[in-house]
């Protein structure tokens, strides 16, 4: 089965010699021709592995997800239409995972958003210790998911260091991995913890695009700090924040660490992480055409995010 | 006298709010560090400790744990015993071919697009475009088919080869070679040279901060990875750093908490160096991948 999109990529590639309607910079229609050759030779290799490892998977899983069948009889497949689809939406526990998912991106975002946000302005400031506490903010960012996520496993743990610290003010210790409603809102907080220093970076330079003379004239004319930021630095950020709305949606969407090394998915499916749950349903449980169907619609979903920020990237937020 | 006067209000509402903001300022950074660097020092410290000494100095809490007080090696001793050492090494030979793959299908594809005009340029980058939506992770159960296909299922360039083509490595570089003036290839193709000696020649030595961010990025990526690694490989001989760590952790049996974390800290204490040495490039790099 070969759909549109692998066909396209050789096609691209082989229909370069053909006439010209490009504006050449002082070159004629010949030397246009000529380029195709030297053009083909430097984009194969990149365009090779492409197909091969983004375009022939995506063929793959497209029809994986009208098929049943197990990863060790993959020739031995019953074709089964849209059944894998309306399994999603009737199967309770995939139906869970996907609530849970939507409610973790949206944890991550309330919180990390306004977070960085004010971490950016505080940094912007003058302050003796800029540059240090931006290198801790970041520390997570280039720490890997299965660290982080193994550090946290200990610093949440009910001997671990969280109930440590909460004991010696006389705060009873909690289970927070193991509470039905404290284990999510744990692994939302450790991903903001992990996130933030990027977002806040992200901010930092927009921040430092903002026109000096706007904030300067806003003060000339009687307004607070408070008042400056939210009426001026803020709508002048709008690109800014849909970005890191965007990266930090993608980022919670693709979390599987938390789940696989924290949680497994308990206590009841609380933390059962969609791509944890695809994982699980391909590898574990053998249902690889179910795994693709519901890889298809996270897939829906990650393109669905990334047109509506290329659309509001293109209309005019210039001040 | 008119100036003194409406200056020295002024100033003596200034000194509570230099204060106030000091206090803040203050405030913050010791929740920083209490949030951001003590996890850490507990993690280090911790790896050099015992299941006991760990828990004594956790209950009741005492300033040692942030310490590596009594410390002892045995964690460390005990982990390359396990095998560690191969992991590591593993996880070197996956960056090292990730590292040198990216930079030069890149590098060439970013030629391509910006120095040579040719019919179809626009459909080829917008074919390269629309794979920069695609979640990586979920691609995972169908790669691993095309792997299997392949025949190259627990290989440690099976780990390493399907990130090459990396959109975000491109786009990085086509944005460096766009600010080399088209005037300089030119002269140079006047004078005779190919498109290869203008791309190694010119291009390439103009380019080194953006092919070092890349490089530092790229290794990063491949060093952290976790899914794909856990999914690709099976044999222990093949194991990548992450995947022997998380391991360790999700094991049935009660984890060793000093082994752990000696795991995971000879997993991160090597990038975290890197990272505080060449800090402006990971910035730079992770700022503008949006983590892609």
């Amino acid at each position: 089965m070969h759909s549109g999109p692998i066909d396209s990529t050789p096609l691209a590639v082989r229909d370069l010699g053909g006439s010209t309607s490009l504006p050449p910079r002082r070159r004629s229609k010949s030397a246009m021709g000529k380029g195709a050759l030297p053009a083909l030779a430097f984009l194969t290799p990149f365009l090779l592995l492409l197909l091969v490892f983004q375009y022939i998977p995506l063929a793959v899983m497209a029809r994986s997800s009208v098929l049943d069948y197990s990863l060790f009889s993959p020739d031995n497949a019953t074709f089964v239409g849209a059944d894998n689809f309306i399994r999603i939406f009737t199967d309770a526990e995939t139906i869970q995972s996907l609530l849970i998912t939507f409610a973790f991106i949206l944890g991550v975002l309330v919180l990390v958003v306004p977070a960085s946000f004010a971490l950016a302005v505080f940094l912007n400031g003058k302050l003796p210790a800029r540059a240090l506490v931006r290198t801790m903010i970041f520390l997570p960012v280039v720490t890997s998911s299965v660290v982080v996520a193994t550090l946290w496993t200990f610093l949440l743990n009910e001997t671990g260091l969280i109930n440590s610290v909460l004991a010696t003010v006389g705060i009873p210790s909690a289970g927070f991995l193991t509470d039905t409603t404290q284990a999510l809102p744990a692994i939302i907080v450790m991903t903001v913890w992990q996130q933030v220093g990027l977002a806040t970076v992200l901010f930092l330079g927009g921040l430092q695009a903002v026109p000096a003379e706007l904030s300067e004239a806003a003060h000339m004319d009687g307004a607070g700090p408070l008042r400056r930021t939210l009426s001026i630095t803020l709508p002048l950020l709008s690109r800014t924040t849909l970005f890191i709305v965007v990266v930090m949606t993608v980022f919670a969407l693709q979390a599987f660490a938390p789940a696989y090394i924290m949680t497994g998915g308990a206590p009841q499916g609380t933390t059962n992480l969609i791509i944890y749950h695809i994982y699980k349903t391909a590898f574990i449980l053998q249902q690889p055409g179910y795994a693709s169907a519901m890889a298809l619609v996270v897939l829906a979903f990650a393109i669905i995010i990334s047109l509506i920020q290329m659309r509001l990237l293109r209309t005019r937020w210039n001040y | 006298m008119t100036t003194q006067r409406i200056a020295e209000p002024h100033q003596l509402r200034r000194l509570p709010m230099t204060i106030a903001r000091f206090g803040v300022s203050f405030v913050v950074i010791a929740i920083i560090v209490g949030a951001f660097l003590l996890p850490y020092l507990w993690m280090v410290s911790s790896a050099f400790k015992n299941q006991t000494a760990i828990f004594d100095d956790l209950n009741p809490l005492s300033w040692k744990v942030f310490l590596p007080v009594g410390g002892t090696i045995d964690n460390f001793v005990a982990l390359f015993e396990k095998g560690i050492g191969l992991a590591l090494v593993n996880s070197l030979i996956v960056a090292f071919i990730q590292v040198g793959g990216t930079l030069v299908v890149c590098t060439l594809a970013a030629y391509a697009l910006t120095r040579i005009s040719f019919k179809g340029r626009g459909v080829v980058f917008a074919v390269i475009l629309a794979t920069f939506m695609l979640p990586a992770e979920a691609l995972v159960v169908p790669m691993y088919g095309v792997i299997a296909g392949l025949n190259l299922q627990d290989t440690l360039l099976a780990v390493a080869l399907p990130w090459v083509s990396s959109v975000f490595g491109l786009f990085l570089l086509k944005q460096a070679f766009e600010e080399i003036p088209m005037e300089l290839d030119e002269a140079a193709r006047l004078d005779g040279a190919g498109h290869f000696r203008v791309f190694w020649s010119i291009i390439l030595p103009n380019v080194r901060t953006s092919l070092a961010t890349l490089c530092l990025v790229t290794f990063l990526f491949s060093w952290n990875a976790f899914l794909w690694p856990l999914t690709v490989v099976q044999s222990s001989q093949n194991q990548v750093i992450q995947v022997a760590i998380a391991q360790s952790v999700s094991a049935g049996e009660l984890p060793n908490w000093g082994l752990t974390f000696a795991g995971a800290a000879v997993a991160t204490v090597p990038l975290i160096l890197l990272f505080l040495f060449a800090q402006r490039f990971f910035v730079q790099g992770l700022a503008s991948s949006g983590l892609k």
